[in-house]
């Protein structure tokens, strides 16, 4: 983030020079400079531009693996909007976002400040903390999904041992999502907390200590000084979050199949059942663009109260 | 001269009591799963459900290993991550730094509205690619084939992103002397950029390796074959019908058999990760 703001110093830069050269080197460099690009346009267009205005194009079209391509208008999207499970999908997938935004926002920046301190043994738990990182998801399920299990898991184990009742959490409908949530805060809270770790390593020294000695306290110094200087962090941290928790689907697929009762059926195991299960691809393609729509959406709302506060 | 961060919470006694206490909880909490992972790993049968569980096993074994590898095609899988992954990483490589240096250091018509092409596709759910890239890459048979799990994940914007912020930090002075002295363009950029960035190419090769070996939806559509299928693919099927009877020991090695590459990497270039995350907020 630091560079971005150095930008437009380079650009400045680059400008100048531009001028001093005048139009025959300007177009050279502008050759040169598509020539550069060029690779990486061409994967780009093929492999992220064209798809993404083909899925658009394909959710307007019954579209079979067999059999041409024909252009249906809105019906696909009808057909998903009265399908009760993509209704089902939606709920979940919202309810998803529910349990996890607010939780790995506050405890990334929590374990963030906890490991900010100047004290013996951070680097160690900071390590701790960020090894789920490196885990793939159909591990983390693997794993969590023995942890979580009624009988012989070790969660269950723990809470019985505090006085606690035992919870059936993958088979329980009503703590499938729960279990979902706690493992996926589990996998990758690591990730927020490294952001805000370097917005408060930004954050000067000077500040606090002025405050200090103006008798501000601990928590004084928090709320007039930390937070402030953390808004771009949080906003980017928040949006990360929240479009991640809409793109949820490996855990689910891995620890639940979309189950119990279809409680833990998320969009993106919508548009894989209906794609690559039954050949759908039209209203699979309408799927895909309604989670784009909705991060879209999401991202936006964010933005503007972000602004807000 | 005090300490800088004296002043934070860690000052009273109290405050960093309660600290470490924290610290304690948190280590338990993140640790413990992997731990059990591990220690599960090397039970034998007849320990893996003793009750209450225990954490140092009596008799260790690597039975649960032999087995899985007995099994399933483990091998396969891993070299199917390892080739893709490597593939995938030289491949992000090459075209994403080609791509960063114009956008960093040239000015030219249309520079402003590709970045903002590029960057903003750090807001799309990918998701939303995967039927029409299946669809494309069937219609010339290309599906099941190393080439639809490397070369399309080889347009990532992270790389492009990273690179351009290393590649503006250069100064402008060693670029018009090296021009001056006939190195060209790319001379520059082969001689003098990339060796200077180097710590930057290798944030970009690691957050690119993980991403590749931790992949999982696409290449659990590009892939119906063991040929092809990579080990997060592989492990999934593990615990569907075939799995169900698995015993957890097994599962276990299988678990920490996949993290191994991934966190012996992470630990020995843990800066690395620290600084790619910092910069951008990306999730390998």
């Amino acid at each position: 983030m630091t560079s971005l703001a150095s930008q437009p110093a380079g650009r400045s830069r680059a400008r100048r020079a531009s001028a001093q050269e005048g139009g025959a080197v300007r177009s050279g460099m502008t050759l040169a400079a598509y020539l550069f690009l060029s690779p990486y346009l061409a994967l780009f267009i093929a492999f992220m531009l064209l798809p993404t205005l083909a899925a658009v194009g394909i959710s307007f079209m019954r579209w079979d693996i067999l059999g041409a391509p024909e252009f249906i208008g809105l019906d696909n999207y009808r057909q998903i909007f009265g399908d009760p499970l993509f209704l089902t999908a939606i709920k979940n997938t919202f309810y998803f976002v529910f349990l996890t935004a607010i939780p790995m926002v506050v405890l990334g920046l929590a374990l963030a400040i906890l490991l900010d301190q100047k004290l013996k043994g951070t680097a160690f738990v900071r390590t701790v903390v960020f090894l789920p990182y490196v885990v793939m998801v159909s591990t983390v399920g693997i794993l969590w999904g023995w942890l979580f299990d009624k009988g012989t898991g070790l969660v269950n184990y723990y809470l019985t041992t505090i006085g606690l009742e035992p919870v059936a959490w993958l088979k329980d409908p009503h703590w499938s999502m729960p279990a979902l949530a706690i493992t996926t805060i589990w996998w990758t809270v690591n990730t927020n907390m490294i952001i805000f770790l370097a917005a408060l390593q930004d954050i000067s020294e000077e500040l606090h200590d002025a405050a200090t000695l103006d008798g501000a306290g601990p928590w004084q110094r928090f709320v007039y000084i930390t937070l402030p200087l953390l808004r771009p962090a949080m906003a980017l941290v928040t949006a990360l979050t929240i479009i991640n928790g809409w793109r949820v689907f490996g855990q689910a697929y891995v620890m639940t199949q979309g189950g119990p009762e279809a409680s833990t059926f998320v969009i993106v195991q919508y548009i894989y059942l209906t794609a690559f299960q039954n050949f759908e691809m039209g209203p699979a393609a309408a799927a895909g663009v309604v989670l784009l729509l909705i991060t879209l959406i999401f991202s936006l709302a964010q933005m503007k109260l972000m602004k807000a506060i | 001269m005090q300490d800088r961060r004296s002043n934070r919470a860690g000052k009273s006694l109290g405050g960093r009591t309660l600290a470490y206490l924290l610290m304690v909880v948190v280590t338990a909490l993140w640790g413990a799963p992997i731990l059990w992972m591990l220690v599960t790993s090397v039970k034998p049968e007849s320990e893996i459900y003793a009750y209450p569980p225990a954490w140092i096993p009596d008799h260790p074994t690597l039975e649960a290993y032999a087995a899985l590898f007995q099994r399933f095609p483990m091998l396969t899988w891993f070299r199917n991550s390892a080739v893709v992954g490597i593939l995938t990483t030289l491949l992000t490589l090459a075209v994403d730094a080609l791509a960063a240096y114009p956008l960093a250091r040239m000015q030219f018509p249309g520079r402003r509205i590709i970045m903002g092409v590029i960057f903003a596709t750090f807001l799309l759910p990918y998701e939303l690619l995967f039927v029409p890239l299946f669809l494309g890459l069937n219609s010339y048979g290309l599906v099941d084939s190393i080439f639809s799990l490397t070369v399309p994940a080889s347009a990532n914007a992270f790389g492009v992103f990273l690179l351009t912020q290393f590649f503006q930090a250069v100064p402008r002075e060693l670029e018009d002397a090296a021009i001056m002295d006939g190195c060209g363009r790319f001379g520059f950029f082969w001689r003098i950029l990339l060796p200077l960035t180097k710590p930057g190419l290798a944030t970009v090769a690691i957050f690119t390796f993980v991403a590749s070996w931790n992949n999982f939806f696409w290449p659990l559509i590009a892939t119906n074959s063991d040929e092809t299928r990579t080990l997060p693919v592989g492990l999934a099927t593990l615990v569907g019908g075939a799995g169900m009877s698995m015993k957890q020991s097994v599962l276990m090695a299988s678990a920490v058999v996949a993290t191994l590459p991934t966190a012996l990497f992470f630990l020995a270039l843990q800066r690395h990760f620290v600084r790619g995350i910092a910069a951008t907020g990306i999730k390998g």
